[in-house]
């Protein structure tokens, strides 16, 4: 029994031993798995890691392609104006350096606020600043004349946009056939100065502003001119431009539409010519309501002064003579195609109607 | 005697040897000089470096540092073209001064004088109101236009100042006035129909190389190496034709066709001039004289000479209306009448003398 007992003890012995050793065994064979499955977990982490790491860069370089094909993309904004004479100008980039070959011109860019890229302007540019003492203190380039500039001084300046006139039309070609970006301004109505002046904007970057500008003087045009339309009546209008031969303005002038729009009747609208030469007998004849003498007119190089005017052989005759009614406006308000335009018609308004806009 | 002759002759020949080398030394100067005259200050030996770039193989030595893009389009573009064609210009109003002084045997007899500018400058204002002075058929017209003119108008002188064989000093002057008178009417017509092309012909007649560019030059300088090469074959005929018809025709000159020919040429290089740089007064007249002072009457070396002290002349004139008002410029025409009125009023007080070979 106790033998038995001893058997079946060490048989149990030897079974569990066995098993035991069967299970360390299989133990040690499953660490070993473990480990080896570990370690090819490693792996694949790594792997994977390994394979984030080339998305990764591929993103990079997919990121790097993206910039480099908004940049191209960026090149292609370019901007295609066509200027008053139909020549077609071309920009890539908004203008550095720009050169005004025209006083309205220079208003126009510095009402936009572009003035800080004007690096040239001629010798007759006097508004918003006096560019001659600017030219004098070192601040700014002349180029000269406005009317027929020379060229090298235009070139010396090295400028990315030039802003002509039909005043300037050949040194304009001379540019322009050495690769120079000259857009020429020259509107013909008061219309066409707010499109001229979008015109600048959208060459200098300054649309937006351009834009507001615009419908600013749109706006004060527009209420001039619809309270002149009521007034009960039309005075007849003298404008006097040159003296003492004496000129007037006549149709397709600034002078011409702005009297219209301000409730007044220019006695030469229906002249042959844009600044007619007229004799002193046909002002009597038309016998106006309002004489207008521009500024210089009573400056040192004028023709007269306001006695010699009303002495004019006959023209005591003149109701305008008679009733006093007689003024003077800055000529390069009324006279340039420019953003003053708007002002000239709110001090025209003022003469024509003093019971309106009084 | 005949010994005496010879050296005398063999003198006068050694000694238009050194004039010739001094007259050619001074054009080189005069035109250096004036291409370094101009509103933008480009360094001497930029200049140098500049010119030497557009030699084919000196090109190529030529250290460029320093020398901005700027600078070469101003010397290459705009002050090159504008100094060759004042350089052409005065080479033709002289020669055709000399020409024409020859042939009427008078010495107010010039270009300007004798109607030719006129007709010259009526040629070309048509071409350029007619708008046809752009291209046609790959040709700039303008210079056609104004050889018509020209020659046209020298004819009708002719014609008129003619008394038997001879052309006196009054007739030809007063001719050629009235011509002169009838062709400027016609252009101030034109100026009324101009329009829009009114600033254009207004400045061109006034006269001047502010726009002259390498079409210019390259337009007239065909026609004045043709018309100087022709009046310098006649150059004998013109020295017996200057002793009198009478005696050229014992002398065996075929009077009549000589003249023809070389009333002709003037023309051509009358018109050549007009055609790019308007009417430029005097030059035609002071030149011939003052070189016939310096060298004496004989036309083998006055022709020559004459044409280098005219463009050397004519250079000097237009660095200065470059640079008297700067930025803005004189028209040339201005610079060349105050320096030369006074002088055509000494030749008119002087008594007449030397015309013909001693």
């Amino acid at each position: 029994m106790d033998k038995t007992l001893t058997y079946v003890v060490a048989i149990l012995a030897i079974i569990s031993l066995a098993v035991a050793s069967y299970g360390f065994v299989a133990f040690q064979g499953q660490v070993a798995d473990l480990e080896s499955s570990t370690t090819n977990l490693e792996n694949s982490i790594s792997d994977i890691q390994g394979t984030l790491t080339t998305i990764q860069e591929q993103i990079g370089e997919y990121q790097s392609n993206i910039t480099a094909l908004e940049e191209e993309l960026g090149q292609y904004k370019e901007i295609t104006l066509v200027d008053d004479m139909g020549n077609v100008v071309v920009l890539t980039e908004p203008p550095e350096r720009i050169v005004s070959l025209a006083p309205s011109n220079t208003e126009i860019l510095f009402a936009l606020g572009a003035g800080d890229k004007v690096v040239g302007v001629t010798d007759v540019c006097d508004y918003p600043y006096d560019f001659a003492a600017w030219v004098e203190a070192g601040n700014m380039t002349s180029i000269g004349n406005y009317w027929q500039p020379a060229v090298e001084p235009i070139i010396a300046l090295d400028p990315d946009l030039v802003f002509g006139s039909t005043a300037s039309e050949e040194a304009a070609d001379s540019l322009r056939s050495l690769g120079y970006n000259v857009l020429i301004v020259e509107p013909k109505t008061i219309n066409g100065v707010l499109e001229s002046i979008l015109l600048v904007g959208r060459a200098t970057g300054k649309h937006v502003e351009a834009g507001e500008f615009v419908s600013e003087l749109r706006q004060r045009i527009d209420a001039v001119a619809n309270t002149a339309a009521q007034a009960d009546s039309i005075p007849k209008v003298y404008h006097e431009v040159w003296g003492p031969d004496i000129q007037s303005a006549g149709p397709g002038t600034f002078i011409d539409e702005l009297i219209t729009l301000a409730g007044g009747e220019n006695i030469f609208h229906d002249a042959i010519s844009s600044f007619p030469i007229v004799s002193s007998e046909t002002v009597i004849e038309k016998n106006p309501d309002v004489i207008i003498f521009p500024h210089m007119y009573m400056g040192t190089t004028s023709w007269g002064t306001y006695e010699d005017i009303a002495n004019r052989p006959g023209w005591n005759a003149i109701t305008a003579i008679q009733n006093d009614n007689f003024h003077i406006i800055d000529a390069s308000i009324i006279s340039r195609s420019g953003p003053r335009l708007a002002d000239a018609l709110e001090i025209l308004a003022e003469m024509i109607h003093p019971e309106l806009f009084g | 005697m005949k010994i005496d002759a010879g050296e005398s002759h063999l003198r006068r020949v050694s000694h238009w040897k050194l004039y010739f080398v001094l007259l050619t030394g001074m054009l080189v100067l005069v035109f250096i000089f004036s291409l370094n005259i101009g509103f933008s200050h480009i360094p001497f030996d930029n200049i140098l470096k500049i010119l030497a770039k557009n030699v084919p193989i000196l090109g190529d030595l030529v250290d460029f540092s320093g020398v901005s893009e700027v600078q070469e389009s101003i010397i290459i573009h705009i002050r090159l073209p504008r100094v060759l064609g004042g350089a052409l210009v005065g080479v033709a109003l002289a020669v055709a001064g000399v020409t024409y002084q020859g042939i009427f045997r008078n010495p107010m007899a010039d270009p300007y004088t004798i109607g030719a500018m006129g007709g010259a400058s009526f040629g070309a204002a048509v071409a350029i109101v007619l708008g046809v002075g752009v291209a046609l058929l790959g040709v700039n017209t303008v210079p056609i236009f104004a050889f018509v003119g020209a020659l046209g108008a020298v004819f009708l002188v002719y014609v008129i100042s003619r008394e038997g064989s001879r052309v006196p000093v009054t007739t030809l002057i007063l001719s050629g006035l009235t011509v002169t008178i009838f062709f400027n009417a016609l252009v101030t017509y034109l100026k009324l129909i101009a329009g829009d092309k009114l600033h254009a012909l207004t400045f061109w007649i006034m006269g001047g190389f502010t726009y002259t560019n390498w079409t210019d030059v390259s337009s007239i300088l065909p026609l004045i190496i043709i018309g100087t090469a022709i009046v310098y074959l006649y150059a004998r005929d013109l020295n017996i034709l200057v002793l009198g018809e009478e005696q050229a025709q014992h002398l065996g000159v075929e009077l009549e066709k000589v003249k023809k020919i070389l009333l002709a040429s003037g023309a051509l290089m009358t018109a050549a001039a007009v055609s790019i740089s308007g009417l430029i007064g005097f030059v035609g007249l002071i030149i011939p004289h003052l070189t016939r002072i310096l060298i004496g009457p004989d036309h083998r070396i006055l022709l020559p000479t004459s044409a280098i002290v005219g463009a050397s002349f004519m250079m000097i004139c237009d660095a200065l209306a470059r640079v008297i008002i700067a930025p803005s410029e004189l028209p040339v025409g201005v610079i060349t009448a105050v320096s030369g009125g006074p002088f055509f009023i000494y030749l008119l007080r002087r008594k007449r003398r030397g015309y013909t070979v001693r």
